[in-house]
């Protein structure tokens, strides 16, 4: 128990999903009808007995820092240990590689006064359910110096090693010219024995609208969503105080994810509902993801659509995507009938 | 301790022996309501959106549950350095042990928890109803009337009045006269059971009956007669808006059933008056391809595979594929196997209700508390049928 430190890397920025990023950083976007990217690395850190954990935000990290608090909602408000924030102090390219060292040895002090024995760092932007323990135990058992969690020959950016080599790593970055965690492991320069976990379960990485499209779908399979979700390890996120949703006397819905606080008078098909949201009636909404308190007005048709927070779409408007290209609403915009894209 | 100008001190351990096996492991005050709350949370928010942030909560039948729900106060906002919300279950004392007999009695013994902050008024609340209440404005109400006592009354049907405790006042809200459950009822404003005292009329009253051996030691039958008998001022004050007993199972069904009238004046989306209530850690609400749901409240966590339609459904609830649910409450962590049909009924958490099971009353007003024994009873019967 309390063996492992986590440490969460956010200051990934990625322009590929920028219509998301406008007001927030990657790990704070909305997923899934009531969660935002970072809970799912948090609440695994959680789970798996981690009662220190480090997030390094970088970029607009107001909406993170309001979504986390103090890090109760993860039980992380200790007096010993618990949630620490550690922003950037400077705004130098250097941390914006994932694992920068630069990063970490600009708080070092958190390493220094840490007790325990291993570190789990992950990215902020990988949507599985993990047990971290299983990973140390195999890290144990093959005497690996570090353990990359790995799917489909594809790393998930998530490593387990000894706090110490990990400070040992920090201080060296000079020297060995390795900034970077995946400096050390593409180059290796210091033989160490670098293992391999394949994690066999659900993961998605959101890097990209398209990803975000894709994967936020794929949440209606329930098969999926049954592992995600509905186990003994829970994905935690921000309570909000919101009553339970509320369907009208003639609404239709079809295989989709509706979270609470929502008002939905129309029809609504293979879609995830955030939030607060309210949909009007004889509107139908197909193939879509709407975030928390967006309205949308009588009488509309969309398909195919991301609607970002706060969104108004007015009576009478129809809004297309495709399903290779969803068509992006950004945040607090209003789109009129007339306004048809 | 810093003085308080108002404290509240909240009746919660009410046995609610009319709502049947919905009680019998829980005070009536923690009974689920509305697909997501409990009873107290009602009285609860109100103190919070009434800027009331010192509530003694008095329990004493079954707290178990009841006491770790409200735990330190944190979903009401209510844990608080000075103040907050204290649990006050009875205790004994050096001479005897003490339960509480009364709502005054009750009162009285944790005269000291009131001492402590001094406060110029008590506010005496219930948990045990429905109503979403500004108890500052009764707080106005009470200091701009000089009163030494204010009761919260509500317009009731005529037709009903003899069922509630009904206030007879003058043109000026005076109280003249309170008369319970009255055969031939001259007024038809009904007390909620919510009174402001003023702290040194409280202390003395309490004090008085306390004394004397004949006494109920209740509010409504002991302490406001008594003020009344003593001249002093006792005013009404006219309550509008949404407001219910929810003492049986049929009324606890009917207030679940308001909510889902758009009409209701009980709005639980006005974000401006939110009702808090402990948030439950679940997924949201999953509705599959063949399922309908219509004018019905879903929490978080349901599995839907069915057909819903004018019910509430707590978190965590799950309806099989072939079933329809009408005019239904189902509480948290019930599971509805498939071909089921439920009409007008209550199911208790965490239930489990067998495929094909069918319970509707053959009355439309009648409403069936769903209960371990009435699934056995006919689980046995489908059995016999099968193997017939």
């Amino acid at each position: 128990m309390n063996r492992m430190l986590g440490i969460i890397d956010a200051t990934a920025f990625r322009p590929e999903i920028e219509d998301l990023t406008l007001h927030r950083s990657l790990a704070a976007i909305p997923f899934a009808g009531r969660y935002r990217l970072i809970d799912f690395v948090l609440s695994n850190m959680v789970n798996s007995e981690i009662d220190s954990v480090a997030i390094f935000p970088k970029y607009s990290y107001r909406s993170l820092m309001d979504h986390i608090g103090s890090g109760k909602q993860w039980d992380l408000n200790r007096k010993k240990d618990g949630l620490f924030f550690f922003p950037s102090p400077h705004l130098h390219n250097e941390y914006d590689e994932f694992g920068s060292f630069r990063q970490f040895s600009d708080h070092l002090d958190f390493f220094l006064r840490s007790s325990q024995e291993y570190a789990v760092i992950t990215n902020s932007y990988t949507v599985c359910n993990i047990d971290y323990k299983q990973v140390l135990n195999r890290h144990i058992e093959n005497r690996c110096d570090i353990t990359e969690v790995r799917q489909n020959g594809e790393s998930l950016q998530m490593y387990i090693m000894s706090t110490k080599l990990l400070m040992d790593l920090i201080e060296d970055k000079t020297k060995t010219g390795c900034k970077t965690l995946t400096d050390i492991i593409v180059e290796n320069r210091k033989s160490l024995t670098i293992c391999d976990y394949e994690f066999t379960g659900y993961a998605a990485v959101i890097d990209s609208m398209d990803s975000y499209y894709k994967h936020s779908l794929e949440m209606l399979n329930p098969a999926i969503w049954h592992e995600v979700f509905l186990n003994d390890r829970p994905i935690l996120t921000k309570a909000k105080d919101e009553p339970p949703t509320k369907y009208g006397k003639n609404s239709s819905v079809k295989n989709s994810l509706i979270a609470n606080g929502c008002k939905i008078e129309g029809t609504v098909e293979n879609s995830i509902i955030f939030r607060g949201v309210h949909i009007g009636k004889d509107t139908v909404i197909k193939n879509s993801v709407i975030m928390q308190k967006t309205t949308i007005g009588d009488n509309c048709l969309l398909e195919h659509i991301i609607a970002d927070k706060d969104v108004k779409i007015l009576n009478s408007s129809q809004l297309n995507g495709t399903e290779e290209k969803p068509h992006v609403l950004r945040k607090k915009t209003i789109q009129g009938a007339m306004m048809n894209s | 301790m810093v003085r308080k100008k108002c404290v509240a001190m909240l009746l919660a351990g009410g046995k609610g022996s009319r709502l049947s096996s919905l009680t019998k492991n829980l005070a009536k005050p923690a009974v689920p309501f509305g697909g997501k709350y409990r009873i107290i949370d009602f009285t609860l928010s109100n103190c919070t959106n009434s800027s009331i942030d010192t509530v003694g909560v008095l329990t004493q039948y079954q707290p178990l549950v009841l006491n770790s729900y409200i735990g330190i106060g944190s979903v009401w906002d209510l844990d608080r350095k000075n103040g907050g919300v204290t649990v006050l279950p009875p205790y004994t004392e050096s001479s005897e042990m003490k339960w509480y007999k009364g709502t005054a009695s009750a009162i009285y013994q944790n005269i000291n928890y009131i001492k402590q902050y001094d406060p110029e008024y008590v506010l005496i609340l219930s948990g045990d109803h429905i109503y979403k209440m500004d108890y500052s404005k009764m707080l106005d109400y009470h200091t701009a009337k000089n009163a030494d006592a204010s009761i919260s009354v509500v317009e009731v049907p005529w037709d009903e009045a003899s069922r509630f405790g009904i206030m007879n006042t003058d043109e000026d809200m005076q109280v003249v006269e309170f008369d319970e459950k009255p055969v031939n009822p001259k007024n038809n404003l009904a007390s909620m059971g919510i009174y402001i005292f003023k702290w040194s009329v409280l202390k003395e009253f309490l004090e008085m009956d306390d004394r004397n051996p004949y006494s109920s030691h209740d509010f409504g039958k002991d302490i406001i007669p008594l003020l009344l008998d003593e001249g002093r001022n006792v005013v009404a004050y006219p309550f509008k808006g949404y407001w219910k007993d929810v003492g049986t199972v049929k009324s606890l069904w009917e207030a679940n059933m308001d909510l889902l009238n758009d009409e209701s004046q009980l709005n639980l989306f006005d974000r401006d008056w939110k009702v808090y209530s402990v948030n439950s850690n679940n997924p949201p609400q999953f509705i599959a391809d063949d399922a309908e749901v219509t004018d019905s409240l879903v929490n978080d966590g349901c599995v839907i595979m069915g057909n819903v339609d004018h019910s509430v459904l707590f978190q965590g609830v799950q309806v099989g594929s072939q079933t329809k649910i009408k005019n239904s409450v189902l509480m948290p962590d019930v599971v509805i196997g498939e071909n089921v049909l439920l009409e007008n009924v209550i199911v208790p958490s965490g239930i489990e209700i067998p495929n094909g099971t069918v319970i509707c009353p053959s009355d439309a007003n009648e409403v069936i508390l769903v209960t371990e024994d009435i699934i056995d009873e006919i689980s046995l019967d489908i059995d016999t049928l099968s193997s017939n």
